[in-house]
């Protein structure tokens, strides 16, 4: 009888570790998706919110893909309980689903500010396609926009509000901007870059209620000003889905605790993604990284160790890109370790500002900042992130680039750190091209 | 110091200049006043392009227009504010032709006190271009020293004062360092002490080893207290209106340059072949002139030995396919280690052979070197060096005067003079003044050892006594340099293959009959060795490039047209036909050598009224006959210089 | 040249004269005007003014870019190259934070990712350049520059000229 594997969430994770498991099963197995919603990439709503793409581009499987892939695909349902003992999931709708293995994908979901009012009509968070359409609606050339957050994925969508013609105003309860992404000195470039492109900051400010006021909104202060607003969005945060593992025998604590092939403590149970607790690269410690290139690598290892190969997880590095008015700002790995070795530069006459963590001869985190016009600082990113993913030895450079923080490429090609990547690969194989359909995965 | 970022010019664009931009250029001239700390893009106009082009062609008009005092009669001299500075590309600057970087110079020098077209390369052109201008116009004093930085829309005065006194090759480390931007990234073009210190054959030099080095362009640098212009590689896009006919076109002058004959050894080796060869010829100038004989064994002057003792590196300018421009690495010796510039042809005479250092090759290597630091024009400071040495070994300057005892091929004691030179030490404030200045201060005898052209210019590094027709040239030139230069295929332009060089008629009707080509080639922004192919070839690559059609005749007349003008600048100047002959011992007769009794001076009057009656220029006036400006197009310039009698 | 799908770019760093023709001749075929800014070869110093190579993508077998795309915009052309689908890249940038060797650009004016496609199969800076330091060769790929960079990145760690 055919292995019968239940994929439980639609994202990132979850398609890449189905495409795996066909791309790398000896025998055909049986794959079922239970999924929310149908699946599409989060990463791309922003520019569906600039309509830069249309919707019909945020789709990650067509059910036309799914039948192509011989998934059996529940859509719009959620798994309300998971029996490791009994191998069995149960979903939404009363079906039982039994399997050999199955996976754990459900990702994350977006939370809302707990101030009155956060739940109210014309506040919005942005994390799903619901909430990207309903927000896409409400915004009108000329609207005024009140960001709460100001984190990276109220980042992801600022160019999108600017470009629809609406104002914007970001509002965050932490004394700056990006406080998980950059530094103080990035933010303090980043705020003033953003002022510099019309955008209204407000930082340390503790909202305390939202009401409507004539048909808009107004947001109340601890410390007064209040702000009326036509549209706000909610980007205060996320969460894992976690909730309906109660009592399914897997062990928990900030997600699901996995072993390097993607195994939770019971072992024909697999998560990845945001909601799974694995090795960090450069810590080695466990850590919760929700980001989209963590699903898709955890997806794939997930696969194919699901489809009967024996493949081991590195861990995965936190990287982060975002670009603001054509400011690219990106940071990686451990960039906020606050005991690591660091060294910083600033470009007086760009805006441009670069930070190496290091410890002992590895540069373990870095954050950069440049204009995306000039590409040499994209060039610089990429390396950055090689530098810190390979862990070579910089001991050469280490006091050169200390004191020139820009000039990364000599240091990253003389250490040889390509000699060090090519073997690399994630599957222990060179990977497979997406082939025609519009299919990430 | 002063930020002056770009500000919307006074005068409103012309209808022309707002039309879709020309191929093949960046479209804005960027105008800089050093007094004003000011710094603007202007508008040109693509009927203004076609008519000048670039390079010499645009700075002529340039000087031209700018230069002259109230009235129109004289002309501002080189140390005056209103003197400008062109530092202009062309229209294949940037693009993949070979060489195609081209930084020309404009201004009035501080050599002969008049109109200055001299070249460089590295990558001037390409990151100017890149960053939206096709050429710089520099007028007014900086109260105090700064530097231009160009960065695309950033174009800022910036403070220079922790660069002075730096060599140029410092000037540049500091600024990359400081920059942040390695390699090519920034093209840096500066003076160094001779610069500051207003040394009157101080060059200016760029990236390493390029060197626009003739009449004194550091000085005016200088004065103009502007230490360096730095461009940071622009992020601009340059079109072409037939990009893949370019290729083609520059695919094809690369297969001439690798192939013909008369670029062949200039591929292989760039200009080191020159030494013996013209040491054959008895065209390489040893020990001032006083010689045509080598006291050693040439072999090791062949090309290929020149490269053999050092660890060379490429070091070509942009685009470039040719094995000229290198880095050497010295591998012997006490300067073991040491990087240098690969010298030119002229780097071995000047700091070599026209000093006496015939058997130090690595050290005439690193005083060539040594003299791009200083920003010293190599071919003047071998003449003034040479003559120092002549005279102390004739006792016509003492070891008082001097301050020390200077022999035949003392490296060290030369690069002593640079220093004394550069900072206008003791002896060496004189010898700034450059040669023919140094010389009538000191009179005869040691006046008449001295090599130099009446107009205040020294000669390239050759011994033109055997070259008649680069002296005819470098005499004649409004310039004060080569402006026929060395002929490439002749017969393109209607002149004879090869001629007795020394039958002075022959020689002037010659060296008059293939002017035109090397202004032509130095306003397109590439390099006079890249260009040495076919016209057609050039024509077709400068038509791909900006959809014209030039044709091999339109060339030679634009050429000559900007000669023309050229030329009514230095009249303006003052210089009078009577300044077009060279000093006693550049003129006088070879005592041994291939070149022995060939006596230039006997034929000197007859082949310069020959070249005049040549080029249609008057013979008594120096002026343009108003037959020849009409037959060049130039009318206007009938009016100026004839006034209303034509 | 023949096209195969394991050809490569291979890189001579020995012959570089850091004349960056390659530079010029990429991104006539990227654009369609000269514009190096956008190429996708890039001539990397070394000691200065000394030494050069170029850098581009080695088409790693991971293909961190492909990989990372969200949209599948990413794919292997004909010539073996991962190359960007200008249709399907919503222009996120993923891909050029997750390549580890710096080689996936973003054209803020297109809105678009770009890299080396290898120009499908008839690479044009192998073309233009005048010494051969680029050849399209049947060959695995290798990490040519190191060992070069290593041994010409002595002085600038020496902090001499």
């Amino acid at each position: 009888m055919a292995t019968r594997h239940v994929v439980i969430g639609g994202g990132t994770a979850g398609m890449n570790a189905i495409r795996t498991i066909r791309e790398e099963e000896a025998a055909r197995s049986e794959i079922t998706l239970v999924s929310a919603e149908k699946p599409y990439s989060r990463m791309v709503l922003p520019y569906y919110l600039d309509r830069s793409i249309a919707e019909s581009h945020v789709f990650t499987a067509t059910p036309r893909v799914l039948a192509d892939w011989g998934v059996k695909a529940h859509l719009g349902r959620r798994v309300t309980a998971l029996d490791a003992k009994a191998n069995a999931c149960t979903l939404d709708d009363g079906t039982t689903l039994e399997y050999d293995d199955c996976l754990i994908a459900t990702g994350s979901s977006a939370v809302r500010a707990p101030v009155p009012g956060a739940d109210g009509r014309g506040v919005h968070s942005f994390w799903t396609l619901d909430e990207a359409r309903a927000v896409l609606a409400e915004i009108a050339p000329g609207s005024h926009v009140v960001m709460v957050g100001a984190g990276f994925i109220a980042f992801t969508i600022l160019n999108s509000i600017l470009a629809l013609g609406a104002k914007l105003t970001i509002v965050e309860m932490e004394p700056r901007i990006l406080p998980r992404m950059i530094d103080d000195a990035g933010a303090t470039l980043v705020e003033g870059w953003l002022a510099k492109h019309g955008v209204a900051i407000r930082t340390g400010a503790r909202l305390a209620t939202i009401e409507d006021a004539k048909g808009r909104k107004r947001l109340r202060f601890a410390a007064g000003g209040d702000i009326v607003c036509d549209v706000v969005i909610m980007a205060t945060g996320i969460k894992t889905n976690l909730e309906w593992l109660k009592g399914s025998g897997v062990t928990i604590n900030r997600g699901v605790i996995v072993d390097d092939h993607l195994r939770s403590s019971v072992p024909n149970v697999y998560a990845a993604g945001d909601i799974a607790e694995g090795r960090d690269l450069i810590t080695g410690e466990p850590a919760v990284h929700a980001i989209e290139p963590t699903a898709q690598e955890h997806g794939r290892v997930a696969g194919a160790n699901m489809a009967g190969k024996d493949v081991r997880y590195r861990g995965s590095l936190i990287i982060n890109i975002v670009e603001v008015c054509h400011l690219d700002v990106a940071s990686f790995g451990a960039w906020d370790e606050a005991k690591a070795e660091a060294a910083s530069g600033v470009k007086p006459d760009r805006p441009a500002y670069r930070k190496l963590l290091w410890r002992g001869d590895r540069l373990t985190g870095a954050i950069i900042l440049g204009p995306s016009s000039d590409i040499w600082t994209t060039n610089d990113v990429g390396m950055l992130k090689g530098l810190v993913q390979s862990g070579v030895s910089l001991a050469r450079f280490k006091a050169y680039l200390k004191r020139n923080p820009f000039d990364i490429k000599p240091a990253f090609i003389a250490s040889k750190t390509t000699s060090a990547l090519l073997p690399e690969t994630i599957l222990g194989r060179p990977s497979k091209a997406p082939g025609n359909t519009p299919v990430a995965v | 110091m002063t930020t002056a970022s770009l500000r919307a010019p006074s005068k409103r664009p012309t209808p022309s200049a707002a039309r879709q931009p020309q191929d093949g250029y960046a479209g804005k001239l960027l105008r800089v006043d050093l007094a004003k700390k000011k710094c603007w893009a202007e508008p040109w106009s693509p009927d203004a392009m076609r008519e000048l082009v670039g390079g010499v062609g645009l700075g002529a008009m340039i000087l031209y227009r700018e230069t002259a005092t109230k009235g129109g009669k004289g002309n501002v001299s080189w140390d005056h504010p209103d003197n400008r500075l062109v530092m202009a590309t062309g229209p294949m600057a940037g693009l993949p032709a070979w060489g195609s970087s081209g930084l020309t110079v404009v201004t009035i020098g501080a050599g002969t006190n008049g109109p200055t077209s001299t070249q460089a390369n590295g990558f001037f052109g390409t990151n100017l271009k890149y960053s939206g201008y096709d050429a710089i116009i520099i007028q007014g004093h900086a109260p105090d020293w700064v530097y231009l930085y160009i960065n695309d829309d950033v174009v800022e005065l910036r403070d220079a004062r922790d660069l002075l006194g730096k060599d140029t090759w410092a000037t540049q480390d500091t600024l990359s360092a400081k920059l942040g931007l390695s390699g090519h990234m920034l093209s840096v073009y500066s003076i160094g002490p001779a610069g500051e210190n207003l040394a009157r054959f101080a060059a200016i030099q760029g990236d390493y080893g390029h060197v626009a080095s003739k009449n004194g362009c550091g000085a005016v640098m200088g004065k103009k207290k502007l230490k360096a212009v730095a461009i940071v590689r622009g992020t601009k896009a340059l079109r072409a209106s037939d990009p893949r006919g370019l290729m083609q076109a520059a695919d094809d002058i690369g297969f001439d340059l690798r192939t013909d004959p008369s670029a062949k050894s200039l591929y292989e080796y760039g200009t080191l072949p020159g030494v013996v060869n013209l040491s054959r010829l008895g065209a390489l100038p040893i020990k001032n002139y006083t010689t045509n004989v080598s006291s050693v064994d040439m072999s090791q002057w062949e090309a290929p030995k020149l490269r053999e003792g050092f660890d060379h590196r490429g070091h070509q300018c942009s685009a470039c396919g040719m094995h000229h421009c290198h880095m050497s690495v010295i591998r012997q010796g006490e300067r073991k280690g040491t990087i240098v510039d690969e010298p030119e042809y002229e780097g071995w005479s000047g700091a070599g052979w026209a000093i006496g250092a015939m058997s130090d090759i690595e050290g005439v290597a690193w005083l060539n070197t040594e003299l791009d630091k200083a920003c010293l024009d190599v071919n003047e400071f071998g003449w003034i060096c040479g003559w120092v040495m002549e005279c102390q070994e004739k006792g016509y300057i003492t070891e008082e005067q001097l301050g020390f005892r200077l022999k035949w091929g003392d490296i060290k004691g030369a690069a002593r003079l640079i220093q004394m030179i550069s900072h206008r030490q003791g002896f060496g404030n004189l010898l700034a003044e450059g040669v023919k200045r140094a010389a009538e201060k000191l009179g005869s005898p040691a006046k008449d050892c001295a090599i130099y052209t009446e107009r205040g210019a020294a000669p390239r590094g050759h011994d033109h006594r055997a070259r008649w027709d680069e002296m005819l040239d470098t005499c004649t030139a409004a310039t004060g340099t080569l402006e026929s230069g060395v002929p490439v295929h002749p017969t393109e332009v209607g002149q004879p293959a090869r001629i007795n060089t020394f039958d002075g008629e022959a020689v002037a009707k010659f060296i008059a009959g293939i002017r035109g080509r090397r202004n032509f080639e130095d306003s397109l922004g590439m390099c006079i060795f890249t260009t040495r192919t076919r016209l057609e070839n050039l024509c077709r690559a400068l038509n791909a490039a900006t959809g014209w059609d030039v044709t091999v005749p339109e060339t030679v007349r634009f050429g000559r047209r900007t000669s023309a003008i050229l030329r009514a600048v230095s009249l303006r100047c003052g210089h009078t036909p009577d300044l077009e002959r060279p000093s006693t011992r550049y003129g006088s007769t070879p005592i041994d050598g291939p070149a022995k009794g060939q006596a230039v001076g006997a034929q000197w009057e007859k082949m310069v009224d020959t070249w005049y009656r040549e080029v249609g220029y008057d013979r008594k006036s120096g002026k343009p006959l108003p037959a020849t400006l009409k037959e060049l197009g130039l009318d206007w310039l009938t009016k100026d210089l004839w006034g209303k009698r034509a | 040249m023949l096209a195969t799908a394991t050809n490569v770019l291979r890189i001579h760093p020995e012959k570089c004269t850091g004349c960056l023709r390659c530079e010029l001749a990429c991104s006539y075929m990227q654009t369609g005007t000269f514009h190096p800014a956008k190429s996708v070869i890039r001539v990397s110093p070394f000691e200065g003014h000394t030494s050069y190579a170029p850098y581009t993508c080695t088409q790693c077998a991971e293909g961190w870019c492909m990989t990372a795309c969200p949209v599948g915009a990413i794919t292997i052309n004909a010539a073996g190259a991962k190359d960007v689908l200008d249709d399907t890249c919503v222009g996120c940038k993923l891909c050029t934070i997750a390549c580890p060797y710096g080689t996936m650009f973003y054209d803020p004016d297109t809105r678009k990712a770009f890299k080396c496609n290898l120009c499908g199969g008839a690479p044009a800076c192998a073309e233009a350049c005048p010494t051969a330091a680029i050849t399209y060769e049947g060959t695995a790929t290798e990490d040519w520059l190191g060992e070069f960079a290593r041994v010409r990145s002595a002085r600038v760690l020496a902090g001499v000229r």
